[in-house]
């Protein structure tokens, strides 16, 4: 491989990682702070992505669907979280069954609502062009979602140790019950996180639409890149999902050019690999059994 | 109702059941629904087999599949390729590969717990679909693994629709009574053990560790026979048989009909195909359906069909 | 984290009569809409009288996906049942239509099972429809043993309608007829033409599973016939996400012309990944079998494929009258442009129309029926239909095909034709 490729495979192995954290960072939050594995995480992307379809459709404009859409997401997740999943803390294989059932209700309305066929959304106008870079043109978009996926990390980052509710959630992910017993209203704080997971899930459709367009069975693709993600990193931190995400992005994307019979397997063997080495995924800590 | 009694109407309802395709041979349906009936036993004895990890071992496993699929490929290329039609060689093959597949999956798996065991399993089994997927020149590849053959067992031929639907009916009382007198034998309660409280176990002197492993093997050679009666049945063996869809499709049966118990994974089987294959004829929105009856069970009635029946008969005997 | 329990906490927390109250419910309502639906499949009852004599209805069971991945290709094949239906009032010969639908969802197993549906329960006087290949090979058996006239209208596994070594992975049948065409037709004349015309050295780029390898297979032998070479290859996955690693890698290496394989939302992918990185600029040129540019294809990524030359037998520019009428009917009925999918569908009607006055109607006798079928020649919007009769494939031109954008619509205006093409199975 030249240093010419390198690179440029390089840079698609990191944007492919921005996205991936995107999509992923929903999931971790809601795992760290609730133990749902919500495998309506990738319904949530589709949504998302469908909904800016609209939305871009209506007005033209990519940047009013970038805030449409994950508000529409949150206030599903706040109508959803108190509706269904509180009644089954606690119970993990419920919880599974429950997302699953959602998920299938989600992605079959979507395909009823807006129709089975491809679709795809236009690169937003200012983000449209290409850059000439070592050994080519690249895409100016995939730049900005390099860049969009470090500031989201940094402003999670911001939110997580700066303000109150990122207390509250760190709190949470470290011990819900015990924040319970302290009077904070755990169910109230559940509710927001499981709507703020669901708005992440919502955002990173839109920002993957005009690079991995739209179609059905992308919830399922969307949701195991998300649990591996989540799962090699280490659940429930935000330094996991960043991990994971660095970790598969570009190993994904080399694996599946050098490996190409292999490729449908490849992030399969990360998990595979990660979890054998380190059980808890890379930046997971021992939890202490409950 | 009485030992006895109750012994009479499994004897009669199992009967019933192997007799089928005979006493409902006047019916206008009647090669249809000896079918339709006929997958829903191959689905039942794959939901069993899972049942086995889920419901009696605690070890959620969303990567059943690949014993499936490792099982049907494995009766198939046999077949085909040892040029043999004998069951006991062939289902013997799939038994074989299915349980060495476990052996090995579940070495790596079984020292990991909740999410990471979840999503490990998925990923090994994602790895055995990717193998069918890819490896044309055994299995076939994308297209499939076709002009699987029906076995013969001791000079009789099985390929007619009627004895194909003996055999997997017996497989499945076979079955059923491995899974009822494992799960009630010491071995089975050990397992439940550790499914409630594993510290507890390894600190009463259990390997935990080698029980969970030998649940797995186990799950995954009935799993494997599951898979075998696949093959025969379509003649066809696909890499989605191995594949995630196949997996989820298995854990939903469990879950819905009730873990931890024989009648709730096969009536769970029974619900789910009768909703992918019969009403989805006639019903355009099966998979929102579908998903509402998740919704509506696991919040209303969570231990499954199962759980509302006894829950009934309770009520009833408490009047 | 420990293990799973079932114990529930929360539960006992509720109150167990309101439970029960629920409960309750739930089965009053599961129990009723379970026996609501119960009894349609498995009745007793008297036997039904078959359907085969004139006049009678003809039933056409349709296995196509409604979900999935390939919904809108089913969809679209739907379509143009509906228009056939519609513009021969309902009849075949002096037989009412009546279409049986099912959805395969994409899963093979499904699609064995309706199969067997139609076989056993509906007793289709005809099966149409299959979308992927593998379900297409995995129904083989059962519809010749059943001898169900069966006219495949998309699946193009070139085994199929050919005679291979131990049926594997399929093999032709009297009784299987196709209405699209074999993966070769779209590939290997293509090839043969263009390293004819002097451009012998190629690289592929293609989906990696059957059809995608089937088809760079074929375009290779059509390539290395004219002494052209191929240099070298990358192969996604199916419905792969991001194309840029693949792209990045043809942008890469010296060859110039890149033979392509994909079909929907990876031909979307590829394509608007193709322009991103510049290849166009930077003087590749991408050729392809005829999806990579069907009507779904560019009605999104419209005049980014301009300059992208396929090969396949039928494009929406065909200039034949018989092609006019259809699609001005299509359009007339439905507010879009027929595809290729709905083309073979239509199609398939149409032999089936035409063998079924032959027969006046009878279809008891499948032999016969299959005779008919290969008798059959029309004038369809491709050009001249036939099947070939060794082999129940099309004989069909393949036209080459390069995407043009005028007047604000993108589409594929015909270069060359390379007349009745035959699938070379025996």
């Amino acid at each position: 491989m030249s240093p010419e490729l390198l690179f440029q495979q390089a840079l698609n192995g990191l944007s492919f990682g921005a996205l991936l954290f995107i999509l992923a960072a929903g999931l971790s939050l809601v795992f760290g702070m609730m133990d749902v594995v919500n495998l309506a995480h990738g319904a949530f992307y589709m949504l998302g992505a469908y909904v800016a379809l609209s939305v871009v459709q209506l007005t033209g404009s990519f940047w009013l669907a970038l805030v449409a859409a994950p508000i529409a997401l949150g206030a599903l997740g706040l109508l959803l979280e108190p509706l269904l999943l509180r009644r089954l803390r606690g119970r993990h294989l419920d919880q599974v069954l429950l997302t699953i059932g959602v998920s299938l209700v989600i992605v079959d309305q979507i395909g009823l609502l807006w129709g089975r066929e491809v679709r795809s959304l236009p690169f937003p106008p200012g983000l449209d062009g290409s850059v000439a870079l070592i050994g080519g043109v690249y895409p100016v978009y995939r730049l900005f979602v390099i860049v969009f996926g470090i500031a989201l990390a940094a402003a999670i980052a911001v939110i997580y140790r700066r303000t109150k509710l990122g207390m509250l959630i760190r709190a949470g992910v470290e011990d819900a019950e015990m924040l319970g017993a302290l009077g904070v209203n755990t169910d109230r704080l559940f509710a927001i996180t499981f709507a703020v997971g669901a708005a992440l899930a919502g955002l990173a459709g839109v920002i993957a639409a005009p690079v991995f367009g739209l179609q059905p069975g992308m919830d399922v693709d969307a949701l195991l890149y998300s649990l591996v993600v989540v799962v090699v990193g280490g659940l429930g931190t935000l330094g996991g999902a960043v991990a994971g995400s660095v970790l598969v992005g570009p190993v994904d994307t080399f694996g599946k050019v050098l490996f190409q019979e292999f490729a449908l397997a490849v992030i399969f063997a990360i998990v595979a690999l990660v979890l054998l080495f380190k059980p808890t995924g890379l930046l997971g800590r021992i939890r202490i059994a409950r | 109702m009485s030992s006895a009694v109750r012994w009479l109407a499994v004897a009669a309802v199992a009967i019933g059941l192997v007799a089928f395709p005979y006493w409902s041979a006047a019916w206008e349906s009647s090669r249809f629904a000896t079918t339709v009936l006929r997958d829903m036993l191959v689905f039942a004895i794959f939901a069993l087999s899972l049942d086995i990890l889920v419901g009696h071992a605690g070890l959620p496993s969303l990567g059943h599949a690949a014993f499936f699929g490792g099982g049907a490929y494995a009766a198939g290329i046999a077949s085909q390729r040892l040029g043999t039609d004998q069951l006991p060689v062939t289902l013997g093959a799939a038994v074989l590969v299915a349980g060495v597949l476990a052996l090995v999956i579940g070495m790596l798996v079984v020292r990991s717990e909740g999410i990471f065991f979840l999503m490990l399993t998925l990923a090994l089994a994602q790895i055995v679909f990717a193998i069918a997927f890819q490896w044309t020149a055994v299995t076939g590849g994308s297209n499939g693994l076709a002009g699987v053959s029906r076995p013969t067992l001791m000079g009789t031929d099985l390929s007619a629709p009627d004895r194909m639907y003996v055999l997997v009916a017996l497989t499945f009382l076979g079955v059923c009574l491995l899974v009822w007198s494992l799960m009630r034998s010491p071995y089975g309660r050990a397992l439940t053990g550790v499914r409630e409280n594993e510290r507890r176990m390894r600190a009463l002197g259990y390997d935990t560790a080698r029980l969970k492993l030998s649940a797995f093997v186990v799950a995954g050679m009935i799993a494997g026979v599951a898979g075998a009666l696949s093959a025969y049945s379509q003649r066809f063996v696909s890499p989605g048989d191995a594949g995630i869809g196949t997996s989820v499709q298995a854990f939903v049966m469990v879950l819905i009909g009730g873990a931890g118990t024989i009648l709730g994974p096969v009536l769970g089987a029974g619900v789910v195909m009768y909703i992918q294959r019969v009403l989805s004829s006639a019903i355009p929105v099966s998979e929102t359906v579908l998903g509402l009856v998740f919704i509506v069970f696991v919040l209303l009635a969570r231990e499954g069909i199962v759980g509302l029946g006894r829950a009934a008969y309770a009520r009833a005997r408490a009047r | 984290m420990g293990g799973f329990s079932k114990k529930n906490d929360l539960a006992a927390k509720r109150g167990y009569t309101y439970r029960l109250t629920r409960r309750q419910l739930l089965v009053a309502s599961s129990a009723a809409a379970l026996a609501a639906c119960a009894p349609a499949a498995v009745t007793p009852g008297a036997s039904g009288s078959p359907s085969a004599a004139p006049g009678k209805e003809l039933k056409i069971g349709q296995l196509l996906p409604f979900t999935g991945v390939y919904a809108e290709l089913g969809n679209s094949m739907r379509r143009a049942s509906e228009l056939y239906f519609k513009l021969n009032d309902g009849r075949m010969a002096n037989r009412p239509i009546k279409f049986i639908y099912e959805d395969d969802a994409n899963v093979t197993a499904t699609g064995v099972a309706k199969t067997q549906k139609f076989i056993d329960q509906d007793q289709v006087d005809v099966m149409m429809g299959v979308v992927p290949t593998p379900l297409a090979y995995a129904i083989r058996p059962a519809v010749h043993a059943a001898k169900m006239i069966f006219i495949d209208t998309n699946a193009g596994g070139n085994a199929l309608t050919r005679d291979t070594a131990d049926c594997k992975p399929a093999c032709k049948s009297p009784y299987i007829f196709r209405s699209s065409f074999s993966s070769y037709q779209i590939s290997y004349p293509i090839g043969d033409y263009l390293s004819a015309k002097g451009t012998k050295d190629w690289f592929l780029a293609y989906a990696n599973y059957g059809f995608g390898t089937e088809s760079a297979a074929d375009f290779t032998t059509g390539v290395k016939k004219n002494g052209g070479s191929v240099t070298g290859n990358v192969a996604p996955p199916l419905a792969n996400a991001d194309f840029a690693p693949f792209v990045t890698q043809i942008k890469n290496q010296p060859t110039k012309n890149v033979y392509s394989f994909f079909s929907g939302a990876d031909a979307v992918g590829f394509i608007k990944t193709w322009n991103q990185l510049g290849l166009p600029a930077a003087g590749y040129k991408m050729y392809g079998a005829g999806f990579l540019t069907e009507q779904d294809v560019l009605k999104e990524v419209k005049d980014l494929a301009n300059g992208a030359v396929t090969s396949l037998f039928w494009a929406v520019e065909l200039d034949n009258a018989e092609n006019k009428k259809f699609v001005a009917d299509f359009q007339k009925q439905y507010p879009l442009l027929p595809d290729v999918f709905a083309v073979q569908q239509y199609d398939g009607m149409r032999a089936l129309d035409e063998a079924l006055n032959s027969l006046g109607g009878d279809t008891t006798d499948k032999d016969k029926f299959s005779k008919a079928l290969e008798d059959v020649a029309f004038k369809s919007p491709r050009g001249d239909f036939a099947f070939d009769k060794t082999t129940h494939n099309p004989i069909q031109d393949i036209y080459l095909r390069e995407v043009k954008t005028t007047g604000g619509q993108t589409v594929n205006t015909i270069l060359d034709k390379i007349a009745k093409v035959t699938d070379p199975g025996k």
